[in-house]
């Protein structure tokens, strides 16, 4: 994870980080943007690499801030853990401007990193970084059984699902009939 | 003792930090799911849909790409050959069970989308499979090669629309009659741009094809090819359409169709075969083209499109 700093709120974001950019010095000024996770870090992402997002490049569009109602006001992503927005923010800045590959191996390997990181990119509309993350987690169960993957992927058979969902509506009958004698209580 | 502490110390800090992950694919919403399995192998899906039926379902909703898939089936065993578009590669074979099998081409067909197929099925079975399956077959080139002419406009009926090449040939025994009939109703044979008929008997093949043609007012560019190893097609061509030839010698005839733009253009592959077989085929290639074509523009390699037809000439001759 590249350096960062503990931001305070989104109202009052501290001194944003900046991701480290492999494009070259852009020749005419770039705008910034800030954005959030769950942990408050405040990334500044210029608005090329925000590009890759259609969620944040919609929402630059409309908004028109000025630099520094933007780092006033960074966009607050509080369903997306503090890394994997790091993540993602690298993600961006190291492909902005540029092509994408055909494949990228620098994608966490790590199975409930990865899916997050997929829920992330999912939300946030990164249509190529899903499209890396989507071919990672295939790979992840390249050549597996099906006990292998229900493994892998904590899959539930069709009976535990089942038996799940009986359990639920018995719960959900016991607490409706709690309800109901707490009604009845009252009610006296 | 106190470098101990100080390591315990951010052991501990970092835990704090880390974040717990619970993710995993049951939290995935079903596109992204759809996505994932997009771009997973058959064989992988073919594991995943064995979890839980709620997978299955997911599975079975998406299409997977082949560059070649071969079906070949008859009385006494069946095997299948599926080469994906990464190169991977998936063989099956079973014996003895044309139940077995046909459940198995029946969930590849529904599933996949093939850039070459090629079916070679043999025996009364297979036909009658055929004749009960309702789903569409998916591909763009198609190869293929029957004993029971019966169950060739069953095939040729379910494929897709957007076919593009119909290849059929018949098995070694022999060329049975085509119903022709049956077959120019066929809207598959009506509207591809490339078909043909390896081994054939019937002579009359030519000015029917042409007829259709015409009647269809098809597009340029659409062929039909066929070697064929009985004598006058060629005449029996001229003899039909008289009053429309617009230019022949004994390599082409050039005939007039309906549409004043376009023309129908037959063609004789003449060529040497120095072979110990008793008949020699004859090959006929027949065309729509552009009014405008000149004859200067006529293509004279006639290897090219007969190595099309007959695989086993392309070899001998190294084309």
């Amino acid at each position: 994870m590249s350096s960062t700093e503990q931001g305070t709120s989104s109202a009052a974001p501290a001194e944003p980080t900046t991701a480290p950019e492999s494009a070259a010095a852009p020749e005419v000024p770039e705008s910034f943007y800030y954005v959030h996770g769950k942990d408050k870090v405040v990334h500044k992402v210029s608005a090329g690499a925000l590009q890759h997002s259609a969620l944040i490049h919609g929402m630059i569009s409309n908004l028109g801030y000025t630099e520094e109602q933007a780092k006033a006001n960074p966009f607050p992503f509080e369903n997306i853990d503090g890394d994997i927005l790091q993540m993602v923010v690298d993600w961006c800045n190291q492909h902005k401007g540029k092509p994408t590959p055909p494949e990228d191996t620098n994608l966490p390997k790590q199975k409930e990193k990865l899916f997050d990181l997929v829920l992330a990119v999912n939300y946030l509309e990164i249509k190529e970084l899903l499209t890396y993350c989507c071919k990672q987690v295939a790979m992840m169960v390249k050549g597996k059984s099906p006990e292998e993957i229900r493994e892998i992927w904590m899959i539930p058979t069709d009976a535990e699902d089942e038996a799940a969902e009986k359990e639920a509506k018995k719960r959900a009958g016991k607490e409706a009939a709690g309800e109901t004698a707490a009604a009845a209580g009252d009610a006296k | 003792m106190s470098s101990d502490i100080e390591n315990l110390a951010k052991q501990t800090e970092n835990l704090s930090i880390e974040p717990i992950y619970n993710t995993n694919w049951c939290d995935m919403p079903a596109e992204i799911k759809v996505e994932c399995i997009g771009k997973m192998e058959l064989i992988e899906r073919l594991s995943l849909r064995s979890t839980a039926k709620d997978e299955r379902s997911l599975v079975d909703s998406q299409t997977i790409k082949f560059r070649k898939g071969e079906f070949r089936g008859n009385a006494y065993c069946f095997d299948a050959s599926l080469y994906s578009e990464n190169g991977y590669e998936l063989s099956k074979n079973l014996t003895d069970s044309s139940n077995e099998a046909f459940e198995f081409v029946r969930y590849i067909w529904k599933v996949g989308v093939f850039e070459n197929l090629k079916i070679s099925f043999y025996g009364t079975a297979y036909t009658r499979k055929m004749k009960k399956y309702t789903g569409e077959i998916k591909a763009k080139n198609v190869e293929l090669h029957y004993g029971d002419i019966l169950i060739l406009p069953m095939i040729v009926q379910k494929l897709n629309d957007g076919i593009e090449s119909i290849m059929t040939y018949p098995d070694s025994r022999g060329a049975p009659n085509l119903d022709f009939n049956k077959l120019f109703a066929i809207p598959q044979i009506q509207n591809v741009p490339y078909w043909h008929i390896g081994n054939c008997d019937q002579t009359e093949s030519l000015h029917r094809v042409a007829k259709m043609w015409i009647d269809r007012n098809s597009k340029v560019g659409c062929t039909f090819q066929i070697y064929i190893f009985a004598d006058g097609s060629f005449k029996e061509f001229l003899e039909h359409f008289t009053e429309r030839i617009v230019s022949k010698n004994e390599k082409r005839a050039r005939i007039r169709t309906n549409n004043p733009d376009r023309h129908i253009i037959l063609e004789r592959g003449l060529i040497e075969i120095v072979d110990d077989l008793v008949e020699i085929p004859q090959f006929f290639r027949l065309m729509v083209i552009s009014v405008e074509m000149k004859e200067s523009e006529y293509d004279d390699n006639c290897e090219k499109w007969i190595s099309k037809i007959c695989p086993e000439y392309r070899e001998e001759n190294n084309i």
